[in-house]
């Protein structure tokens, strides 16, 4: 079984009278892309703070490779980060702000900073002074220091910011070799879900401070993909007609009165006159399929519906 | 905590600040030795000395030229007195360059926002505030070395033996400055993690000598107080007094109130620090 690599327990962030983070519970298991997502002030970049120790939880606990935060200084050494935006000092140059951070760190190779600056393509620029460079390339030169010190768990805040589609491509390239050769976890947020669908393997949905869903790339998959939406009265003993006349079992029960059926997309007609024929109320029966977009959209409003 | 100091120096030396901040010291230092007029030249010039040093003729007769080096010529004619040592009495000039190491080696940090790289690692609060004060101490202490060595040497080398103390007395005064040097630089430091921003930074720092001579003068003028005992444990003064006055008493007095700014102002600072958020 994999190794938890981030925990956290009802972690909670209040400034004032606003809650940040409300319990918020996620599990971040070794090996994973965990894709954070949600709309801006939804308490991604709050959640990424907390754990990293910029800011204070006000409640709740988390833990970081099984460590509780009472002991967090040496997990903290296996991590790294991008929060918010890239900052570095303005008249150093790439190569200089890198090794800045490398002397703190205790990096005594000057290898370890030309192969962060490869892997994110920013050879050629690393004699150009920060203050020169494109929004993106200070945030692949961010990217290059969350990769410095080769860590176990990196946590990247809206990485794919101001870059070009290409840019795009080469980070996420990127960030799936570092995942895929080198086991590095990752969190990423974003509030580009179909961006962030590409790359990560789990998900967290978060607004206002609260998790609202929590799922892997295959639950999601499952919950948009296309399907017939089946509306009875009774959905057990609907299933067991869909069983046992239709021989599926690739079918979702979703509430009381909804089945999601994934199969017979082509036949609707089918299914309602096999269900009609055993006396089986049916309510409604369409096609449907959401986009990730939709998807997110729904949960919000879900979300709110529940506030 | 080695590392972040040496990444600090790094840095430090990558960027033009320190060098601009030596060139214009050191032209300082020059510049009140050539003219022979110790306290009078700085960003924050001492209390006047020229009655110390000067007798009355002689003041009538510098008065009468505009020439440096008529002036010159007069003084070294006239007699003698330590003008190396009396460059010492006029340390509160430093001042002003401590605001410039903290700038750079703190305030930027936090300003940038670039401690979240820093702090988001494996560097824990209490580890980053003694770095960042360590640094501070250590720049600081390299200033004061040059400025009163530098100013020995050239003072030596400008106006001869008879204007010159002697290194073992600059060496004295260097040490017996040192606590309440270090006071002050833990009292920016500690207004660096206070304030963060650049701009809030230096508008409370550079006026803060005035702002506290004023606030002590105002006090003894409300409450009939005599504002030249109050004043006498004044930053600005208590480095000109240790260099004039030298009495034992007074010696331990400033040595303690050195020690009680440096605890005081690092315990605030740090516990402002601990919980602040980091942007």
């Amino acid at each position: 079984m994999n190794k938890t690599v981030l925990k956290t327990i009802n972690l909670t962030k209040k400034y004032k009278n606003f809650t940040a983070l409300d319990h918020v519970n996620i599990t971040i298991k070794k090996g994973d892309i965990y894709g954070l997502i949600g709309r801006n002030g939804a308490g991604k970049t709050t959640l990424m703070k907390t754990v990293t120790t910029l800011t204070e939880k006000t409640e709740g606990s988390f833990q970081l490779f099984e460590n509780t935060s009472q002991e967090l200084t040496e997990s903290k050494r296996r991590i790294g980060c991008l929060i918010e935006n890239p900052a570095f000092f303005a008249n150093l140059t790439v190569v200089q702000n890198l090794k800045y951070y490398a002397i703190q760190k205790g990096i005594v190779d000057q290898k370890q900073i030309d192969q962060a600056l490869t892997l994110v393509d920013l050879t050629k620029q690393k004699k150009k002074k920060f203050k020169n460079l494109s929004l993106g390339m200070k945030q692949r030169l961010g990217i290059a220091l969350a990769i410095l010190d080769n860590p176990d768990f990196i946590i990247l805040d809206e990485p794919i910011n101001g870059l070009d589609p290409i840019g795009i491509k080469e980070i996420r390239d990127t960030l799936k070799k570092l995942n895929e050769e080198n086991g590095i976890t990752l969190l990423i947020s974003s509030h580009i879900l179909s961006e962030l669908y590409l790359i990560a393997n789990h998900f967290c949905f978060i607004e206002k401070g609260k998790v609202i869903k929590e799922l892997s790339k295959e639950e999601l998959d499952l919950e948009c993909s296309k399907c017939i939406v089946i509306k009875v009265e009774n959905t057990k003993k609907a299933t067991v007609i869909l069983e046992k006349e239709l021989h599926t079992t690739n079918y979702k029960v979703i509430n009381k009165q909804e089945i999601r059926l994934y199969d017979y997309l082509d036949n609707s007609a089918k299914v309602n006159k096999c269900l009609v024929k055993e006396n089986i109320d049916v309510i409604s029966i369409y096609e449907s399929g959401i986009s990730l977009e939709e998807y997110f959209d729904t949960l919000i409003k879900e979300g709110d519906a529940s506030c | 905590m080695l590392n972040l100091i040496k990444a600090d120096l790094y840095r430090v030396f990558k960027g033009k600040s320190i060098y601009i901040a030596l060139i214009i010291l050191l032209s300082l230092i020059s510049i009140s030795c050539f003219t022979m007029s110790p306290g009078h030249i700085g960003i924050a010039a001492t209390k006047d000395t020229s009655d110390v040093i000067y007798d009355e003729e002689l003041n009538q007769k510098l008065s009468d030229t505009n020439s440096i080096i008529e002036t010159r010529r007069l003084v070294k004619e006239y007699g003698s007195y330590p003008i190396d040592k009396l460059q010492l009495g006029a340390n509160i000039n430093l001042y002003y360059f401590f605001i410039i190491i903290v700038a750079v080696v703190l305030v930027n940090d936090l300003s940038n926002s670039t401690a979240k790289n820093t702090l988001s690692s494996a560097i824990s609060r209490k580890k980053y505030y003694a770095s960042k004060l360590i640094t501070c101490l250590l720049l600081g202490t390299g200033l004061i070395l040059m400025n009163n060595y530098v100013g020995y040497f050239l003072n030596l080398i400008m106006n001869g033996t008879n204007f010159s103390s002697g290194i073992l007395e600059i060496t004295k005064l260097t040490i017996l400055q040192l606590p309440i040097l270090y006071g002050i630089i833990s009292l920016l430091v500690c207004l660096g993690f206070c304030f963060k921003k650049s701009a809030n930074f230096n508008s409370i720092t550079i006026p803060l000598i005035i702002l506290v001579q004023l606030t002590i003068m105002g006090i003894a003028t409300l409450f009939h107080l005599d504002a030249n005992h109050l004043l006498s444990y004044e930053l600005q003064y208590i480095l000109t007094n240790l260099v004039t006055n030298q009495t034992t008493t007074y010696l331990v007095k400033t040595t303690l109130l050195g020690l009680i700014y440096f605890i005081g102002f690092t315990a605030i600072g740090y516990t402002v620090f601990k919980k602040a958020e980091i942007k």
